[in-house]
């Protein structure tokens, strides 16, 4: 137990070490709000009520979807992935330090979001805060397992690259979280209903946390679960 | 005693590609043994598949007693600290980090920078350190010298020895004729797949046929003979020159070297 604790504090540290990590979950992410939010709100001032949901489904799409892959690919599409085999220990512990190290990551990112947006721009904190934050770790829950199949399928960097954007700018743009949904055309309000980040913003808007908007995201974490699972379990028998 | 290794009929295909056709080997315990090959001849399949780290598609290996695996040196991610990784090492194999022998690989002058920092010789010293935590009774070493400087070399060829002095057993890869030569009880030749020869250097060269390789330096130039009678070669060889008046600057005589040695036998086989 007490290398898994090691393996994670250890991890943490070499994603803030790396940069991309810490470049995708805080940098990118706190610019864009701190950018965007002015702009929004002297666009659409209706959107203080929405403000830090659509920043935090924002924050946590980029981080789960673009930085946290790369780090994944860099560990089981290379020799690293041997020192989990040399040393005995299972070959998804990679994957779960990696994924609970972005997981504290991603919800500090948001924390940061929540506690400037309501200073800067006077946004509107959520009605529940415990639903809210129970919608919150389901979405990074999901985002990350969708983030995780991606960096265990994609063995290249190029293609990993350009795959984590078509599903990071779909979710940004047909979400909902840049402008309202209604105003988008219909088959493209349809496809922003394929992406977890719709079903996740909406489950974290006030009066939005129930079972209609929580059982595709559900969905989605058990088919990541297992395919992440099939994907480690070839990768053992290579 | 029982073998620290025994790998009996062990093939592993890549596709429709057979890298290891039907390999049989023992390994004693306390032995350095090294596997010698040319590129591609199945030497890192091997040790994969007897370190555990690949699957093979038939045969038996049984290893007897812990191991230590010292990997290449892209298998670490290059922002861990040396010291980071020795303690996730040691966490993970449920033991406490041996100062003693991390501090005579020098490991405490460099613990603290990232491994991306790190030089060739400090690399391959950290791996070393990882592999030996835990205290494996069997230590695997996949080209263990190889880019580094002469003192480098010097001193993970003296760890190797304190090792086996220790009654570890020691498999090593290598390209560098020289350090096997100088370090190990005994080799095994891999060529396509199967195991050629088996055995130490010096049955090598009577297999090889007991040549004798006289090198001469005269004032017209360096000469390299072979040969299987060394007594009669040299005395007429030096009677001949004598009456050319040629005057001999050096004269050696070896029973060639390791790499000869294997060259010959390599192609022995070929033909």
């Amino acid at each position: 137990m007490s290398g898994f604790l090691y393996g994670v504090v250890l991890q943490w540290k070499l994603d803030i070490r790396s940069k991309s990590l810490f470049v995708t979950c805080y940098i990118v992410p706190l610019i864009f709000f701190l950018l965007m939010g002015g702009i929004f709100l002297s666009v659409m001032p209706e959107m203080r009520s929405t403000l830090i949901q659509s920043m935090i489904v924002m924050s946590v799409s980029m981080g789960a979807f673009i930085g946290v892959p790369p780090s994944l690919l860099e560990t089981y599409g290379s020799d690293i992935k041997k020192v989990y085999k040399a040393n005995g220990v299972p070959l998804c512990l990679g994957l779960v330090t990696m994924f609970i190290s972005a997981f504290v990551h991603l919800l500090s990112s948001c924390l940061i979001i929540m506690l400037l947006a309501p200073i800067l721009f006077d946004a509107v904190l959520p009605v529940s805060l415990p639903f809210f934050f129970l919608a919150l770790v389901i979405y990074i829950l999901v985002s990350l397992s969708i983030g995780s199949i991606l960096g265990l399928l994609i063995k290249n960097q190029a293609k990993l690259t350009m795959t984590a954007q078509l599903i990071f700018l779909p979710s940004i743009m047909l979400s909902g979280v840049m402008f309202p949904i209604d105003l988008l055309p219909d088959f493209l309000k349809i496809i922003g209903y394929i992406f977890p980040a719709f079903w996740g913003y909406c489950l974290m808007l006030d009066r939005g946390f129930c079972l209609e908007n929580l059982w595709y995201l559900i969905l989605i974490f058990s088919a990541a679960v297992i395919a992440c699972a099939i994907l480690l379990h070839k990768q053992k028998f290579k | 005693m029982k073998d620290a290794i025994q790998v009996c009929e062990l093939k592993k295909k890549y596709g429709s590609h057979m890298v290891l056709k039907g390999l049989n080997v023992q390994i004693k315990k306390g032995e350095i043994f090294a596997l010698l090959g040319v590129n591609g001849a199945g030497k890192t399949t091997t040790l994969e598949c007897v370190e555990g780290l690949r699957k093979y598609d038939s045969g038996m290996v049984i290893v007897n007693g812990k191991m230590g695996i010292q990997l290449q040196s892209s298998s670490l991610p290059i922002h861990i600290k040396p010291i980071e990784a020795i303690k996730l090492f040691a966490k993970w194999n449920k033991t406490k980090p041996d100062f003693s022998v991390l501090n005579s690989l020098g490991i405490k002058a460099f613990e603290n920078k990232l491994y991306i920092q790190l030089s060739t010789g400090q690399k391959r010293r950290l791996h070393l350190a990882l592999a030996l935590i835990g205290d494996p009774d069997i230590i695997f070493l996949d080209e263990p010298t190889a880019g580094l400087d002469v003192e480098g070399r010097r001193s993970l060829h003296e760890q190797i020895r304190k090792l086996k002095l220790k009654g570890k057993t020691i498999v090593l890869a290598s390209h560098d004729m020289a350090e096997v030569e100088t370090l190990c009880d005994r080799i095994a030749i891999l060529k396509k797949g199967n195991i050629t020869f088996c055995g130490t250097a010096s049955e090598l060269s009577e297999k090889i046929g007991r040549k004798y390789f006289i090198h001469i330096k005269t004032q017209q130039g360096d000469h390299t003979l072979e040969t299987d009678n060394i007594e009669d070669t040299l005395l007429s060889m030096l009677s001949e020159l004598k009456q050319k008046e040629i005057r001999v600057l050096d004269i050696k005589v070896d029973r060639g070297t390791l790499e000869q040695h294997v060259i010959d036998m390599v192609r022995r086989e070929e033909e």
